[in-house]
């Protein structure tokens, strides 16, 4: 294994639910987050509605959900989808995320020639995963960050980097 | 849920309890240059087995914990109060 000693990268679990299948509800996802609280949620093909919130805010490798995160998100869903509440769960997890503690990525060199780094996709993984392909692609290809990703390095903590996005550091369970 | 043996308190779920965070990082002396901050601060060896942290009992007696936890399996091998002369104070009242 590569021993690059500590990185600025935490494991959290986020947990995700998924229903019984019904007709079509909803043909987009819908995000909601206004205060403390974070929801977002969207139909599958197959009928069941798909939803997740906030993380646990303690760390863990464990892929398994508990009660807590069941009652925030169902409080969430019914804040906004009232039509749900007799719905039924099928299914209940929880995934392994890459927290960093700023809350935004990393895609730079590494001190280890021809090793990149493309970690801490943390919020922005399903959204950012074309654009992300084609900046790090040209990291490879060039030697050189793009501007758009130039400050998405290790040292934006010890240098003081603000990057105009979610700045939330220096713990993930800060992030709520 | 984590159950979490409150020392004051006694066993309770963890949705009482906040979480801190690493309890084994020893943070450098103000003079310090950034570089030992930075470490201290942003990095992390991201145990995967047991690892000491700090929770705050928020909901409860309000007493920091520091907890020996497995990230791996969430079982709670020690718990015991941050504060070394209140953790001093309950094991006494806890011998009587």
């Amino acid at each position: 294994m590569v021993d690059l000693g500590s990185l600025p990268i935490e494991s959290h679990k986020l947990q995700a639910f998924v229903t019984e299948s019904i007709k079509p509800l909803l043909n987009h996802v819908v995000v909601y987050g206004v205060g403390g609280a974070h929801f977002y949620i969207s139909q599958s093909n197959k009928g069941s509605m798909v939803f997740g919130g906030d993380l646990d805010w303690y760390k863990s490798y464990a892929q398994r959900g508990n009660l807590p995160i069941v009652q925030d998100s169902a409080e969430a869903a019914m804040a906004i989808l009232p039509c749900l509440g007799r719905i039924r769960l099928l299914r209940h997890w929880a995934g392994v995320m890459d927290m960093s503690m700023d809350g935004s990525f990393f895609m730079c060199k590494t001190p280890i020639s021809n090793l990149y780094l493309n970690a801490g996709w943390n919020y922005g993984g399903f959204k950012a995963s074309p654009a992300s392909g084609w900046y790090f692609a040209d990291l490879i290809a060039n030697e050189q960050p793009h501007k758009y990703i130039q400050n998405h390095n290790l040292e934006r903590f010890e240098k003081g980097i603000n990057l105009d996005e979610r700045g939330a550091g220096p713990d993930p369970k800060l992030h709520g | 849920m984590i159950r979490i043996n409150c020392p004051y308190c006694g066993e309770r779920d963890h949705s009482e309890f906040t979480y801190g965070g690493d309890a084994s990082i020893k943070y450098p002396s103000l003079d310090a240059p950034e570089k030992e901050w930075t470490e201290a601060i942003f990095f992390r060896k991201n145990i995967y087995g047991k690892q000491l942290e700090t929770w705050h009992h928020t909901s409860g007696c309000r007493m920091w914990l520091e907890v020996e936890r497995s990230t791996q399996t969430h079982e709670i091998f020690s718990v015991k109060a941050c504060h070394s002369e209140l953790n001093k104070i309950i094991q006494k009242e806890k011998s009587k």
